[in-house]
């Protein structure tokens, strides 16, 4: 045959038509869609976690000072998730949004892996924990031979517990009187207790059990003491039908649930609080049996109240002379009331005349150490090792003044004045501090006039930090001594719960540790050992581990196994009577900046999803952060929607935010729930450290505002600054 | 057709959710992509795509400076029972990707069997559902806290809540392995319950009289609407017969779950079945 | 350039050009018939060996053996946690508990010892059940039929056969079934979505909702 085109075509086509007809009636295209179908749901860089046995370990959460009891879940050794635990006498269950996000900490990017040391390129290099060890004590060595042992200072977040007990007894023995610790309201409270009473003892506002709560300003379901406690206690409060009466100058979410909010001009809400006494102790309202037995200088108290008239307060805080009497007398009427203060989350001190007035409140009405009232407790104390045995440096150095004046004179009740450090440090002459340990703190970042901070430590020769994480202060250390994370280590807590009583926490690891970390009392102990002499002495404990099992004695084996030690009822059985002399009034808290340059006033505030403290936002916060509140790296300055008019300022503009401290572009957010004439900033963001999903965005809160310095505590009250708000 | 053959004992799987005690926290929040592999991204501020399964909303009753009044309303799926089964979602999908079960009265969502038309995005009125525009991606170390229990989602597909249902099938594998087949109120809760530290949000059979969240609105038999007091639910109008409840003591909050007419009471809204459903 | 260089082209199987007759008929059917018994020969023979790539798992695990030893049978390995949750295949901790050192001289027992659980190092079978991590199967639902129902006779052999895995979809042939054409003759011949739904529509009434086996 003849291959023509013709032939060729139909030949070709009946072998193609066989070919079809054959694949057709072959598995391969059905098999192959079906692969192909199962081929497209295969995205190899999507990840399949692997599964394995479930099991659940508690542990306590200590992300931030709540202390709540959490339970995480495991799949094999992965942790996956951390729910809240039932039986913790704290949190009951519930859980906040931070304590949710931890694994984010634990397996995130922000980790430091190992030891690190600055190189002369300002780049860190990795070493080891000899190294590490071995630079530190050398360091130390070398100071402590030239007799200047007192040049060393140790930053902490906490003062209590044994990780403290060891950087405090460190110290001792090394010769240095420089132990700072942070102080939020709560340490105010303290020092108000001891000028009142004499006493020295923890507040603990039985919010859960009281009919009648008078908040100036606390954020009780915005991360006030411990946050989910105290929105149980909130809840509790709704169930039960007691009122919560709301004193801020902004409709803060506590405020939008209170049953009445009454918006107060920043700053005077002290001389609310004296007001109030003034229109109890004219009506006769308080408690006569409780006061005559409990207190003394009550006439001093009517004398010192008696200009704060509800008319002249009412010029002051902007507060109708109704609405304070109204207030007074629902407040003294009512059968379990409390007076409560610290503003926000309550991180920051108030001042003494803030506290005592509160203080007084409570005592006037009666409800201290009652159901319901203000507990005065004394916290477990089971740090109680011997002395350190001291050599003529240690017995020298401590003898010295600490380098932040606290503990002497006016202020010879006041632990530690911390906002000190960057003054001291940055100070015309020889700067004082050679050396700085740095241990569960980021001053860079959580320090008014952050600015400022900054500079000082840039002027500290000598940085070490104990953090898990890269945080700004840990960028600026000479060497970084990484600790395990909260879920990978041993850590002892005290915990407030219901009616005044208290707990002993223990947290412990759920995971293996993941990088070459060491808790910093393993760290301290090292340090130590490797001093010699009398600190080595100090430190007999081979390691954290066994100092705690030691420390905690009996109650160990319990602890470890249940994770917490309920204590029976700690409230003082003090004689001391309250005395109200010790009610002073300072006059109006001023805050920095004049009228005419400055005529608006800037004010933070706190929401649980923005950690601002010393931990940094994980990813899962930042996302539930409103777009009202971060919009890409913008953050928005909320105004009312009146000032703005008239600074011709509209919403999601721009505008340039100026204070005394500093300048910065924000965006604008008009909100009717803030006063005419007062600008909010949410804290917790400007970081930058941390990683891409924290850092850079919006503006860091303390870089606007300085440290105010209370004239009777010397702490630092600080909660606002002058500003002006000008289109950009 | 045997179709409820199994189906004797009919579940209606729901929440109330007490806008009273709601904090706005965000814990619910993170509870929620916590337990579901929840990805997040760089920028999370561009909320129109940023996934969030259970959503707070921020209600205002725009009142003027000291009368203004706040209120967070979190908004998971509101898993719609619809006239007879047929949520607006389940109607619009192609690709039979989503569908409700009447064993549970979960709306499901099967990522591998979506190819992402985004329907069901337009048929919602909640805005519950989510693009995946972008493959998640965990930093370095992060893929370690993924749950096995859900499945990690890819790019082009729609996610929403699922009720926690991979929180049902574990219950049941334990009453199974028990010798059991019903479950206790407490056995099936989901994340957000667990972890809500205010106690707002109750979980449970909607359908079973002995559970709280059926106490708490004592929903109607046809249709669903509550009959308690200050209970509602969003957009009733619309006759999506949710069953996610809401409860407030405030008006104006209980006005703006809807679209109410200036001259429509309060609650009134869904008394009448509209016309065509049978 | 002739006809048949083109058909060899065309067509790999065996072809023989023989007519030369006038009749293009006889032509085009031969034709046809070539393309049909080629493409039926690609598609049913040649295809899955292209389709599969062939895997030795990394012991060859006598199931017989442990089968004789034990007392409760296949839960004795593969057993349901106290959460009800399915154990599935033993994890090196489950081996160490009787083979913390070789019983026997057997040579995969010695490669267990020596190789992994002397490094404390997870055996890393191919699970020929493996289903896509969209697939939640709930064991304890099934508690009531029999293992072999879905996995066959796998308990009684004596040797691990070969793995084969689809080079598409990087799941086991067990998912599809040996046959390539999909047909089963057991119920444990195919663990397709389709087989789940069989089952159920005659068990339950129907398929079941879409929950109810995924994730």
């Amino acid at each position: 045959m003849k291959i023509d085109r013709r032939n060729f075509l139909t030949l070709g086509g009946s072998l193609v038509a066989g070919g079809v007809v054959g694949t057709t009636l072959s598995p391969l295209p059905w098999k192959l869609m079906d692969d192909a179908a199962i081929w497209t749901q295969n995205w190899s860089w999507t990840p399949v976690p692997t599964d394995g046995k479930v099991s659940y370990e508690n542990t306590v959460c200590t992300l931030c000072p709540g202390r709540c009891g959490i339970s995480v879940r495991k799949v094999a050794s992965r942790a996956i998730k951390i729910e809240g635990r039932k039986d913790f006498p704290v949190n009951k269950g519930g859980i906040c949004i931070l304590g949710l996000s931890g694994l984010q900490l634990l397996y995130g990017p922000t980790r430091v892996k190992t030891p690190l040391m600055k190189t002369g390129n300002g780049t860190f290099k990795t070493i080891s924990w000899d190294e590490a060890i071995e630079s530190v004590s050398a360091k130390l060595n070398e100071l402590r031979s030239s007799g200047k042992s007192d040049s060393v200072a140790f930053l902490s977040d906490s003062d209590q517990g044994v990780t403290a007990g060891l950087i405090k007894r460190f110290l001792k023995a090394y010769g240095s009187p420089n132990f700072i610790s942070e102080a939020t309201f709560k340490d105010a409270y303290k020092l108000a207790l001891k000028k009142m009473q004499g006493i020295d003892a923890e507040a603990n506002f039985d919010i859960d059990n009281a009919d009648y709560v008078l908040s100036f300003g606390s954020g009780i379901i915005e991360g006030w003491e411990s946050p989910v406690r105290m929105i149980k206690a909130n809840s509790a409060l709704k169930t039960r039908k007691a009122k919560l009466c709301q004193i801020e100058p902004r409709l803060s979410m506590t405020a939008a649930k209170a049953d009445k909010w009454l918006p107060v001009v920043p700053g005077t809400e002290k001389e609310l609080a004296l007001a109030l006494i003034h229109v109890i102790l004219k009506k006769s309202l308080y408690n006569k049996d409780f006061v005559a037995r409990n207190t003394v200088g009550l006439d001093k108290l009517t004398q010192l109240t008696d200009s704060f008239s509800p008319e002249k307060v009412s010029g002051i805080t902007g507060i109708k002379p109704e609405d304070i009497m109204a207030l007074a007398a629902d407040f003294a009427r009512a059968s379990h009331p409390i007076a409560i203060c610290g503003k926000g989350q309550g991180n920051t001190p108030e001042s003494m005349t803030q506290i005592m007035a509160v203080h007084t409140l409570n005592t006037l009405v009666g409800n201290i150490n009652k159901k319901g009232g203000v507990f005065t407790v004394s916290l477990p104390d089971y740090v109680t090792w011997d002395q350190p045995e001291m050599d003529e440096t240690g017995t020298t150095g401590n003898s010295k003044d600490r380098i932040d004046g606290a503990g002497k004179g006016q202020y010879k009740d006041t632990m530690s004045l911390a906002h000190r450090l960057a003054g001291i440090v940055n100070a015309q002459g020889k700067n004082p501090v050679e050396a700085l340990f740095v241990s569960g703190s980021n001053p860079l970042y959580t320090f008014t006039d952050s600015i400022a901070v900054k500079k000082a430590f840039e002027k500290i020769p000598f940085i070490v930090s104990f953090s898990s994480f890269m945080d700004e202060t840990a960028k600026m250390a000479s060497i970084i001594l990484p600790n395990h994370t909260n879920l990978e280590r041993f850590e002892d807590v005290i915990v407030s719960t219901e009616a005044g009583k208290s707990a002993i926490g223990l947290a412990k690891p759920v995971v293996d540790p993941r990088f070459d970390t060491k808790p910093t009392g393993d760290a301290l102990i090292l340090i130590a050992k490797a001093l010699e002499g009398s600190v080595a002495e100090a430190f007999s404990w081979e390691s954290f581990e066994a100092c705690l099992e030691e420390t905690l004695g009996d109650k160990w084996e319990e602890l470890k196994e249940n994770g917490f030690l309920e204590n029976a009822d700690s409230a003082i059985a003090s004689n001391n009577k309250i005395d109200f002399s010790a009610l002073t009034d300072n006059g109006l808290a001023a805050i920095e900046g004049d009228t005419a340059n400055f005529p608006l006033t800037l004010i933070p505030y706190d929401s649980l999803r923005l950690a601002h403290m010393n931990i940094g936002s994980p990813p899962f916060l930042i996302k539930t952060v409103e777009d009202t509140v971060l919009k890409g790296n913008d953050i928005l300055v909320e105004i009312n929607p009146k000032t703005a008019g008239k600074l011709n300022l509209s919403e999601g503009k721009y505008a340039k935010l100026k204070t005394p401290k500093g300048t910065v572009n924000v965006k604008v957010h008009l909100f009717e729930g803030i006063m005419p004439g007062v600008i909010a900033m949410a804290r917790g963001l400007g970081h930058t450290a941390y990683d891409d999903y924290l850092a850079g965005k919006g503006v860091n809160f303390n870089e606007l505002i300085g440290p105010v310095e209370d004239p009777a505590s010397g702490l630092d009250i600080s909660w606002g600054i002058r500003a002006n708000l000008t289109k950009a | 057709m045997k179709e409820n053959h199994s189906n004797d004992k009919a579940n209606k799987f729901g929440m109330v959710i007490d806008l009273d005690k709601c904090t706005g926290c965000g814990a619910c929040m993170v509870a929620c992509m916590s337990e579901n592999n929840v990805p997040f991204k760089k920028d999370e501020s561009k909320k129109l795509d940023s996934i969030t399964w259970m959503h707070l909303y921020r209600l205002t009753n725009k009142k003027p400076f000291p009368d203004t009044e706040v209120c967070y309303l979190p908004r998971p799926c509101m898993h719609c029972e619809g006239a007879h089964g047929h949520p607006p979602c389940v109607s619009v999908c192609p690709a039979t990707a989503t569908d409700y079960d009447k064993k549970t009265g979960i709306v499901s969502q099967i990522y591998t069997r979506c190819f992402g038309c985004r329907y069901c995005m337009g048929a919602c009125p909640y805005h519950a559902r989510y693009f995946n525009w972008w493959d998640p991606v965990w930093p370095e170390g992060m893929e370690n806290y993924l749950s096995p229990n859900v499945s990690p989602r890819m790019r082009g597909v729609v996610e929403k809540c699922s009720l926690c249902f991979h929180r049902y099938q574990l219950a049941m594998d334990k009453a199974y392995h028990e010798g059991r087949k019903e479950l206790e109120e407490h056995e099936y809760q989901s994340s957000c319950t667990q972890a809500c530290p205010a106690g707002a949000i109750t979980f449970g059979d909607l359908n079973n009289p002995h559970h709280q969240v059926h106490k708490m609105v004592k929903p109607s038999k046809h249709g669903g609407k509550p009959t308690a007091t200050n209970a509602f639910r969003l957009l009733e109008r619309l006759g999506t017969n949710p069953k996610i409840y809401y409860l407030s003591s405030k008006e104006w909050v209980r006005r703006l779950g809807d679209n109410y007419l200036p001259e429509e009471k309060t609650g009134e809204i869904g008394n009448h079945q509209p016309k065509g459903h049978h | 350039m002739s006809a048949s260089d083109d058909n060899v082209k065309d067509v790999p199987s065996d072809n023989h050009e023989e007519g030369h007759g006038n009749g293009s008929i006889g032509f085009v059917i031969l034709f046809f018939v070539v393309g049909l018994i080629g493409s039926l020969l690609t598609g049913w023979v040649l295809f899955p060996k292209l389709l599969y790539s062939q895997k030795e798992q990394p012991i060859d695990f006598n199931h017989q053996i442990h089968m004789d030893a034990v007392s409760d049978g296949c839960e004795s390995c593969h057993f349901f946690r106290e959460d009800g949750s399915f154990s599935g295949v033993p994890t090196i901790a489950q081996c160490i508990e009787c083979h913390e050192e070789a019983q026997t001289e057997d040579p995969n027992e010695i490669k267990l010892v020596q190789e992994y659980i002397a490094n404390g190092e997870e055996v890393p079978w191919l699970v020929y059940a493996r289903q896509p991590d969209c697939v939640f199967f709930s064991h304890a639902a099934h508690k009531e039929m029999d293992c072999t129902t879905c996995h066959g006779d796998i308990g009684h052999s004596e040797n691990l056969k070969t793995y084969e895995e689809n080079r598409l979809t990087g799941y086991s042939r067990d998912i599809w079934g040996h046959n390539i054409g999909g047909f089963k003759k057991n119920t444990w011949d195919r663990m397709k979505m389709d087989d789940c739904a069989e089952c159920h529509e005659r068990e339950t009434g129907s398929k079941g909702p879409c929950f109810q086996c995924h994730k």
